[in-house]
């Protein structure tokens, strides 16, 4: 038997959406975000869920200040957990 | 750091070509009417081709999957189309010296323009929550600034041209006037800050292709063109800013090892 804690369940959520929500766009901006997060920060996207801001901050490199487009969609598949605390804390840091 | 390195040599390639391509016309066009036409001719082969070959190359990063790889793909049928129309027009100008308006190479630009005009909506997509109706609106009144004289002067062609070719030479400014809509606002959003230079290359492009379409329009009237004016500087600039658009974007999606995905992947599990 898996033991899961409510913190890994809302990480594998926020990592999956920000996964789709790229891979959408094209699966070069998803090698593209996963290799500037690590070149950066030395993370991977599963770390975005305690690091909001790096995952920003890269979209932000990437796309300028239009990012806010990519950030909305990654809003948008999330919603339906955002009473989750650790979802609602990332979805407040990235939108800021 | 890199990254930094490589947008600045970017640049400086990209102004070196200009240059060059100056230069050659400046050139030929010292030597005479003759070199000039098989010059500029000539030019419209690897110019247009790196084109098509730079997009077909971005398309094929892209697998022709997401938002972006069909974006890609409306913008090789476009680099295609062009590079096509204009191998026909080289023909029809040099090697059956005939003139080549109107003829099969107007269908291929024309066909051009819905594959661009689709892939600059694509292109703008993800900036449309910074699109202003108010932005909208002044781009829509400056396209139809320029469409109105130039549907003029179309119209005022001489009166031995037939219906066909009337026709043909009215749906150019119009096709203008519709794709300079989504390049003005690129722009607009470059000098906002909200995209970087080499972003809104394309859309830098297109305006330059426009402004040269209606330079051609106007000497084509007076009766002052050839191949060779000055005016196909404008256009084989344009081509050079397309492939230095398409360029940049190849070098921000270039492939990567594939070690970081699965240590990503391993650090979920």
């Amino acid at each position: 038997m898996f033991d899961v804690t409510n913190g890994e369940i809302s990480k594998a959520l926020v990592t999956l959406t920000i996964e789709k929500t790229l891979l959408n766009m094209g699966k070069p901006v998803l090698d593209e975000v996963t290799h500037r997060l690590f070149a950066n920060y030395k993370c991977f996207i599963p770390d975005c869920h305690e690091h909001p801001e790096y995952l920003k901050s890269v979209l932000k490199e990437l796309y300028g200040n239009c990012y806010g487009n990519i950030v909305e969609s990654i809003k948008k598949n999330l919603d339906e957990f955002a009473t989750k605390k650790s979802i609602e804390h990332f979805l407040m840091v990235i939108s800021e | 750091m890199q990254a930094n390195i490589e947008k600045s040599q970017t640049k400086k390639y990209l102004l070196l070509s200009i240059l060059c391509i100056g230069f050659i016309m400046m050139i030929a066009n010292f030597v005479g009417q003759e070199v000039t036409t098989l010059t500029t001719n000539l030019l419209y082969v690897p110019v247009p081709g790196m084109l098509v070959v730079l997009s077909i190359i971005i398309a094929a990063r892209f697998s022709l999957k997401g938002k972006h790889g069909r974006a890609w793909i409306l913008f090789v049928g476009f680099a295609v189309s062009w590079f096509t129309a204009e191998q026909i027009w080289l023909v029809y100008d040099l090697v059956y010296q005939i003139d080549p308006f109107p003829s099969l190479a107007d269908f291929f630009y024309l066909a051009g323009y819905p594959f661009l005009f689709l892939f600059s909506i694509y292109y703008l997509k993800p900036l449309k929550s910074t699109i202003s109706k108010k932005t909208l609106t002044y781009v829509s009144l400056a396209a139809m600034t320029l469409l109105i004289p130039s549907l003029y002067m179309a119209s005022g062609q001489d009166s031995q041209i037939d219906d066909f070719e009337l026709a043909l030479a009215l749906i150019y400014p119009i096709a203008d006037a519709i794709i300079l809509i989504p390049a003005l606002i690129g722009v607009i959003l470059f000098f906002r800050g909200e995209v970087n230079f080499l972003w809104s290359l394309i859309c830098v492009a297109i305006i330059l292709n426009v402004v040269a379409d209606t330079g051609f329009l106007i000497t084509s009237m007076d009766g002052s063109y050839y191949m060779g004016h000055p005016i196909d500087m404008l256009f084989l600039w344009a081509y050079i800013l397309f492939s230095f658009g398409v360029y940049s974007h190849i070098q921000i999606f270039k492939k990567h090892s594939p070690n970081i995905k699965s240590q990503s992947l391993d650090d979920l599990r």
